[in-house]
């Protein structure tokens, strides 16, 4: 699993913001934590998939894609941020991501 | 030094032009609406007075496959015109029509009886069945199969565009549940295609035959350059080896994601989509990152 800073989170928010003003060119100043992804950003589940990919990469994660689609079927992402909670989960916790709905 | 090798790659069908990348390649327009005349002068079946914002004509699927055929022609021509020659092509399913029309193989005309061949025996073959296509992205092949053979779908799997990223043909009751069961199982996104009848599956093969025996008068000529199959991924050339690549069309699975592998162990990595759409520029980013794909708005 990958190790858990300060400084991650703010990572995370710096990568998901650019790659929503990037791919649905509009200005990051535009993009905030309530930000709706489908309805104000015109965003897509694709997107939601290179965002993983670009997340395993940087941080080595071992995570089968249907870990990240069960969960995401019980905990539905709409906002910028929830999806940054979800990366930062996802990061966090990797392959046992299910396990915290067992926990809880 | 020479430029890299440049492979055209003629995308499937596309019913949404409201948008569309041609817009910005300078020349399209007025060589899109020259095919489009001049198919409408041998085809009454052909629609003109197509539309790009009013996507009029688009609720019909073969009057959608004329246009994005026609679309893709012109697209590819104005390219040649600019010196974009391409060392390979690749047809994407119905993308396979305008390939051949690209490299030489087939007149415009020849290319639009093929579509309607094509589109009239399959109907024939799905009369009285309900049928679709769906893509389901985030499982692996083996998920998928898995979910096939435990609910006995009538379902083939009939693409694979990435690792995980595939497309499904059979009868519709069977995709749609299929896709529920997907997205229980966690795929991260799963759809049913604007199609009513089921591409690339396997019972079409007697709609095969029949396209074979109907279009065996057309003419088809080598081609400029090696189209690459998605069934096989082998170089095609001669008439023979293109007239078995239209017919298994019809009815063979394809595979865009191990046909893409191929050029990249060859080392060819730049590609131009030359249709409508974006959608092989997209998924391209889930194959390879060496992968250059450019959409005709795109091209450096």
């Amino acid at each position: 699993m990958a190790e858990i800073t300060n400084n991650t989170r703010n990572e995370v928010k710096e990568i998901v913001y650019n790659f929503f003003a990037d791919e649905c060119e509009v200005d990051k100043s535009q993009i905030n934590d309530n930000t709706l992804i489908i309805k104000d950003l015109d965003g897509d589940s694709l997107m939601f998939l290179e965002l993983i990919e670009i997340f395993k990469k940087k941080y080595n994660l071992e995570i089968e894609l249907k870990v990240i689609g069960k969960y995401s079927v019980k905990h539905p992402v709409a906002t910028i941020g929830q999806l940054i909670d979800m990366q930062m989960l996802i990061i966090e916790h990797e392959n046992q991501l299910l396990d915290l709905d067992i926990k809880s | 030094m020479p430029a890299p090798p440049l492979v055209f790659v003629f995308p499937a069908f596309s019913n949404d032009y409201s948008v569309h990348p041609g817009n910005d390649l300078k020349g399209f327009k007025e060589q899109f609406d020259q095919l489009v005349n001049e198919a409408c002068r041998f085809h009454e079946f052909l629609p003109a007075g197509f539309h790009f914002q009013d996507n009029n004509f688009l609720d019909d699927e073969l009057k959608t496959q004329y246009i994005t055929y026609l679309y893709s022609c012109a697209a590819s021509m104005v390219l040649r015109k600019n010196q974009r020659i391409p060392d390979y092509s690749a047809g994407y399913s119905l993308g396979l029509y305008a390939a051949l029309y690209d490299s030489g193989s087939i007149t415009l005309d020849t290319g639009l009886r093929f579509i309607q061949q094509a589109y009239l025996a399959i109907g024939e073959s799905v009369k009285g069945q309900t049928s679709g296509m769906g893509t389901i992205i985030g499982l692996d092949r083996n998920d998928i199969e898995l979910l096939i053979g435990k609910s006995n779908l009538k379902i083939d799997i009939t693409n694979q565009n990435a690792p995980y990223s595939f497309v499904v043909s059979g009868i519709r009751e069977d995709v749609v549940k299929l896709l529920y069961l997907a997205n229980e199982e966690g795929a991260l996104h799963t759809r049913t295609l604007p199609v009513s009848v089921p591409y690339h599956y396997h019972q079409l093969k007697d709609a095969a035959t029949r396209f074979e025996k109907k279009t065996s008068h057309l003419d088809v000529f080598p081609s400029l350059n090696p189209i690459v199959s998605l069934i096989d991924q082998k170089e095609l050339h001669t008439p023979r080896e293109l007239r078995r690549e239209l017919t298994g069309n019809l009815y063979l699975p394809l595979n865009w994601y191990k046909t893409q592998q191929w050029f990249l162990l060859r080392g060819i990595y730049r590609f131009i989509e030359c249709g409508p759409s974006k959608s092989l520029v997209k998924n391209a980013k889930f194959v390879a990152p060496e992968l250059r794909f450019f959409s005709l708005d795109r091209i450096p």
